[in-house]
């Protein structure tokens, strides 16, 4: 099982540009793309189905942000809307081919750390330096350690969370892959045309029920937890909720 | 390469061991899983706000699975052990 | 790359990549959209202001016509009335003249059968004194001073007494 393959590496500053990366620029630029169609030529009265889908789509991940976080984070609706779609593009695109950018443990972790961030921010943002450190000494100063392994701890299990059940999907469907092949190979391997021989029969229609679980319902709800949780520890410092 | 083959070894073994921590997630969400079916059974008007609040309790008490799957992961593809010899 | 792998360059330009995408999504999905929205949320209002202004209209309307439907009936009433009034005492003073009409015209009967019949009585006596005159000529069958018979007639005729 291979880890990202490095596309390229930009010379002088010596980064490599790994498939992840440059997958999540597909992603990005098909979900831009979707987005311009959606909303070309918008209309007060809707006469398309598409602007419908659009303003359905929007709805929803105002309503999701209204009723989890509540009004006052509203302007934070893109963000989820982004790290939702980006996820469940993301993870999905296994389907067409490519290396799910979500079974790269960078990406999810930047995501995740981006959250602790925010949380973080957030905290201090509403409770003062003060409050923020007071925070870790509750309810006893004696849990100090405890706290802090908790805070540190969320967005190593949120990365983790999102990585480890894609990648298991990927691990899973790839072994089921290798292993019809074998089925494939033990079944018509006598045909004594190489070629014909070495055609996995097996893999045509098969892994296509395993991925309905493994590729579109783990990568919809791993959509939703990762932006639920985000939105969830960052409303959830906030004292007035 | 005998130290290699001991650590590899080893290494799959680990692994296997760490999947146990998958039992807990199992029987985890196997009762949520329950809890929720009797929940719906008791109401079944709230059918989408149960369902929705298990995959979320779910998702999060796969948490200590996932970390087990992980661990597995790391020595099976990304070994760091084998460095260390 | 390894499987399980931490890349800090990686991390870093998928910050880049997920903040880009919240930025796209903003300028590309939410602002047109909200625009939109609002701009139905406008228009919906405009709608119900202007109903709301029609029916408010509309029930002035009504109620002006209302007022102005029992002024109507009430001032028909009083044209009724009035007519009805009028009528009684155009007719109180035709029957009141009709019967002082005809007070009069019998009256002025009475009148006249009263002077017919003195009329009458008159000739009457006349005739009567005029046979008288003959009948006594013929009974003493001489011609008697036409003076002192006609004293005597009507001396005669007086005692036959008032006829009327």
């Amino acid at each position: 099982m291979e880890g990202p393959k490095i596309l390229f590496t930009i010379p002088y500053l010596n980064i490599n540009v790994t498939e992840t990366v440059v997958d999540t620029w597909l992603v990005m630029a098909v979900i831009t793309l979707i987005c311009i169609w959606l909303t070309r030529n918008l209309k007060v009265v809707p006469t398309t189905r598409r602007q419908i889908v659009a303003e359905k789509l929007v709805e929803m991940a105002n309503n999701l942000v209204n009723n989890t976080m509540g009004e006052r984070y509203k302007f934070l609706t893109p963000y989820i809307a982004a790290l939702f779609a980006s996820s469940i593009i993301g993870s999905l695109s296994s389907l067409v081919g490519l290396r799910p950018f979500t079974a790269d443990l960078s990406t999810t972790l930047s995501w995740a750390l981006l959250a602790f961030i925010m949380i973080q921010g957030n905290n201090i943002r509403l409770n003062g330096i003060g409050g923020w450190l007071k925070g870790f000494m509750e309810p006893v100063p004696f849990l100090l350690p405890l706290n802090i392994v908790s805070e540190i701890a969320s967005p190593i299990s949120m990365s983790f969370r999102h990585f480890g059940n894609i990648a298991a999907g990927m691990v899973i469907t790839s072994l089921l892959y290798s292993a019809l092949a074998a089925l494939s190979r033990f079944v018509i391997g006598w045909i004594p045309n190489e070629f014909v021989a070495s055609i996995p029969i097996f893999q045509l229609g098969l892994p296509a029920i395993l991925s309905i679980y493994f590729d579109v319902f783990t990568s919809f709800l791993q959509a939703y937890i990762i932006s639920m949780l985000t939105m969830v520890f960052v409303s959830g410092v906030d004292p007035r909720n | 390469m005998l130290e290699k083959a001991i650590v590899l070894a080893a290494s799959a073994v680990g692994a296997g061991l760490a999947m146990i921590a998958g039992i807990g997630p199992g029987i985890g969400q196997g009762y949520a899983a329950g809890k929720a079916a009797e929940a719906v059974g008791r109401q079944p008007e709230a059918k989408g706000d149960v369902t929705s609040t298990m995959l979320f309790g779910c998702a999060v008490a796969e948490s200590t699975g996932i970390y087990g799957l992980v661990v597995a992961l790391i020595l099976l593809f990304a070994n760091p052990l084998i460095n260390l010899l | 790359m390894p499987f399980v792998s931490i890349d800090v360059w990686t991390i870093i330009m998928q910050w880049g990549n997920l903040l880009i995408l919240m930025w796209l999504f903003k300028k590309f999905l939410f602002k047109p959209v909200m625009a939109i929205l609002d701009a139905r949320n406008d228009e919906i209002k405009n709608i119900y202001d202007e109903a709301e202004a029609v029916k408010k209209d509309a029930e002035e309307l009504k109620n002006e016509y209302d007022s102005k439907l029992n002024g109507a009936r009430d001032e028909a009433e009083e044209i009724v009335k009035f007519a009805v009034k009028n009528a009684k005492i155009s007719s109180d003073e035709i029957i009141s003249d009709a019967q002082s009409k005809a007070a009069s015209i019998v009256e002025r009967a009475n009148e006249k059968i009263l002077i017919e019949r003195k009329k009458a009585v008159n000739e009457a006596k006349n005739e009567l004194s005029d046979m008288a005159l003959t009948i006594a000529g013929k009974v003493i069958e001489r011609q008697i001073n036409s003076y002192d018979d006609k004293r005597m007639i009507e001396k005669f005729i007086e005692e036959l007494g008032d006829v009327s």
